[in-house]
């Protein structure tokens, strides 16, 4: 049975990372949540511009990406900045505490001084942090871990090399017990009926079919045509033609393993096993949904180089193509790319890539990681009012 | 009636900035890191970064790259170094064709220069050589004519706008009067006053879609959501009377036109502009559009400002509490003329340099608004 060291939470969800936040609820406050974060090293800002002006699904979403961020298992503790009367930081504080997440809401309110705030946030980071030093590792079963699975400048290399090297890795985490959630709801499109033909069962195969067309659906009411952004020029450049055949390349990240359940963005799956997420083909929204809903690592291959990262979980880059390896190397933690050269199989760049999983969830940081590459954006679904 | 001046630095195209910032610009939100490492390590420079730049279609990803082009183009800015990823719908080669030539401006890209370390440096090397002319670049004496001033009001209640309206109203006056352009925010709040804004318009198409704004027919919808919404909807007497105060913040010349997103004036005067309900997104396309500095007005200050403008809070002066630290001018009892005067003199003062609060504190951010979902 495979085991990783990892932080054990009040809800009994384990942790590979223990960082400490500073979040916002609305734009207004993403200048002050990093200008928070500053006051104490090792504090990571999550600032963003949605929260505000916002259609109800729309804003419902952001609150739920908010939330799985700052309750995710990664996450020590996290500070919410939120802004007057009517703000969610306040609301969304009490349900993580009553999950047992050690959390804190900060609302300016009318009268307030900002040198105030700052210290009074100073104050409880400072606390924070002293409390995620003295938090112990524990040895946690594979079971009790989800990966999820992303790519971003996919090239012609993807679908041969890296993807299906992943999807080795990912149907091996669920034979294990683990999790794995493939997301990108755009690069289903053209290789649906591959995955929908695996659901466990006739209605989550239905409501897989029914999230690609409610996808299609609202790219099309919009008078556009998701083929004219992608492929996107870089994966033109990479060689590929068609958005069929990057999907199909896509979904060999997700294996072989029965699709068990189809999850909302930034929604947390209730079961094990191979699951879907909704997320959109723009790579650092959809890390951020996954991370939200609970992966604690994301494996993203990439065959034109990407440095892209997240401020909550490891990112683990796989390598497309060899040439990619020997420019990039900074940005790349496998290098799929050898089975071009034929020095290793598919299999086998499998089971590099799920050593390096349990590396990452012991503790060992990933490329992006070290260059502290911590991208953040949150799917919007629709117009700023 | 005094000559109005400030100091500023003019650009090649005869444009003038009142702040020499070097920006530091991401495509794409994949390259908004190695960006912003580039502008930590040079003293001067600004980051641009945001969320936006790929996976978008249509008139979003439009908007998105037009509002790049158009915070290249500020005149507050010396020189732009626009920093991509390489395989984003945002391509870097589309920025510089579409940005006017009127300062220096370089695109690199993350895989072009073989991943972000090597990136970093060469971003470093070409904003230390711009900061080097920048910091050698010295202000002039510029008249008003060169000045694009915009206004935006935050959470006004109907009391703070009944003292401050009337002295920025003579302010913009002034202002217009000495040739300087105005940009007003069109907030949700100022809608209802679009009959009585019509009647100041010598263009029946700018008179017709103020008209139909003031009689309340509501923005597009995303309709999946708001299906339960009536189609037309009209304003409360409250919410009208309340515009009409906010209507009087654009004094009484007449208006020139209806600004959309990145739409530069074509003429000089009053004019109104699309702003989203996010402060930094209305502050963002105020850039784009050309704004030298915002005047922001409130009953409580805001926390935060623009990257790309200096952002003067104007609020009324019995409220000494609120955010005190952040406000720049209050406006008080005294006669309407001589605050006007006032408030003139201090934005001036800013536009030759003086700090604002809110450039004090650091606190000036960017965002790019959607008018779309991503994909």
């Amino acid at each position: 049975m495979k085991t990783f060291e990892g932080y054990r939470r009040a809800n009994g969800s384990i942790g590979v990372r223990n960082h400490v936040i500073v979040i916002n609820t609305v734009g207004e406050l993403a200048g002050l949540t990093k200008k928070m974060a500053q006051l104490v090293p090792g504090v990571i800002p999550v600032a963003h511009q949605a929260g505000k002006a916002q259609y109800p699904e729309d804003l419902e979403q952001t609150i739920r990406t908010l939330r799985g961020t700052a309750g995710h298992p990664n996450v020590s503790a996290a500070l919410f900045l939120g802004m007057g009367e009517g703000d969610p930081a306040e609301e969304i504080v009490s349900a993580l505490k009553k999950d047992g997440h050690h959390v804190h809401a900060i609302t300016f309110q009318k009268g307030q001084s900002i040198s105030v705030v700052l210290n009074e946030g100073k104050l409880w980071l400072e606390k924070a942090m002293e409390r995620s030093r003295n938090e112990q590792k524990e040895t946690a079963d594979i079971t009790e871990l989800t990966i999820g699975l992303e790519c971003g400048g996919s090239d012609a290399w993807s679908g041969i090399t890296a993807n299906p090297a992943i999807g080795v890795c990912s149907d091996a985490v669920v034979r294990d017990g683990g999790t794995s959630i493939l997301a990108e709801t755009t690069e289903a499109i053209g290789a649906e009926h591959i995955l929908a033909n695996r659901a466990v069962n006739p209605g989550v195969g239905e409501k897989f079919l029914k999230i690609v067309k409610d996808y299609e659906m609202r790219i099309r009411d919009t008078g556009e045509d998701i083929r004219s952004a992608n492929p996107t020029p870089g994966n033109m450049a990479g060689g590929l033609t068609t958005l069929e055949e990057k999907s199909l390349g896509c979904i060999k990240k997700g294996g072989n393993s029965p699709l068990m359940e189809v999850v909302a963005y930034a929604q947390k799956p209730a079961e094990k096993g191979f699951i879907f997420m909704d997320t959109p083909g723009y790579d650092v929204e959809s890390v951020a949904g996954l991370a939200a809903g609970g992966a604690q690592i994301v494996l993203f291959s990439t065959g034109k180089g990407s440095p892209t990262g997240s401020p909550i979980v490891p990112v683990i880059k796989i390598g497309t193509n060899p040439k990619l390896y020997e420019i990039m190397s900074e940005h790349i933690d496998v290098n799929a790319g050898k089975i071009i050269d034929g020095l290793n199989t598919i299999e086998e760049i499998g089971e590099e890539i799920y050593r390096k999983v349990i590396e990452a969830a012991n503790g060992v940081p990933t490329a992006a990681e070290k260059h502290n590459n911590q991208e953040f954006a949150i799917w919007r679904l629709a117009e700023t009012i | 009636m005094l000559e109005y001046s400030f100091e500023g630095f003019i650009r090649e195209d005869g444009t003038v900035g009142i702040r020499n910032h070097i920006g530091i610009i991401c495509s794409v939100v994949c390259s908004s890191v190695v960006a912003k490492e580039i502008s930590d390590k040079v003293p001067g420079t600004v980051p641009f970064v945001h969320g936006n730049g790929c996976a978008q279609l249509g008139d979003d990803f439009k908007l998105t790259k037009n509002m790049l082009v158009g915070i290249s183009s500020n005149p507050n800015l010396h020189s732009a170094l626009l920093v991509g990823l390489g395989c984003e719908t945002n391509q870097i080669s589309g920025l510089l064709e579409s940005i006017p030539d009127t300062k220096p401006v370089k695109g690199i890209g993350i895989q072009q220069m073989a991943g972000g370390e090597n990136t970093i440096k060469k971003g470093v090397e070409i904003a230390e050589q711009w900061a080097r002319e920048a910091a050698g670049q010295e202000r002039q004496r510029m008249p008003l004519s060169s000045l694009t001033v915009g206004i935006l009001t935050a959470d006004l209640d109907e009391d703070s706008l009944f003292k401050v309206a009337p002295v920025i109203g003579e302010a913009v006056d002034r202002l217009v009067h000495n040739g300087a352009n105005v940009i007003m925010g069109l907030s949700k709040t100022l809608e209802p006053a679009g009959g009585l804004l019509s009647e100041r318009s010598a263009r029946e198409e700018v008179k017709n879609r103020l008209r139909v704004m003031g009689e309340g027919l509501q923005r597009k919808r995303w309709k999946e959501i708001s299906t339960e919404a009536p189609a037309y909807q009209g304003f409360s007497e409250k919410e009208r009377s309340q515009a009409v105060l906010e209507a009087e913040m654009t004094g009484t010349s007449p208006i020139k036109s209806l600004l959309g997103y990145s739409e530069i004036p074509a003429e000089r005067g009053v004019h109104l502009i699309t702003v989203p309900g996010n402060i930094v997104e209305a502050l963002s396309n105020m850039a784009s559009s050309g704004c030298n500095i915002v005047m922001i007005v409130s009953s409580r200050g805001v926390l935060t400002g623009s990257a790309a403008l200096p952002c003067m809070t104007i609020t009324p002066k019995n409220q000494d509490d609120y955010f005190d630290e952040l406000v720049d001018f209050r406006v008080g009892e005294g006669e309407v003329s001589d605050q006007a005067e006032a408030v003139i003199a201090d934005l001036l003062e800013i536009c030759s340099g003086k700090q604002t609060s809110l450039e004090k504190l650091e606190l000036g951010e960017f965002s790019i608004p959607h008018i779309g979902t991503t994909f």
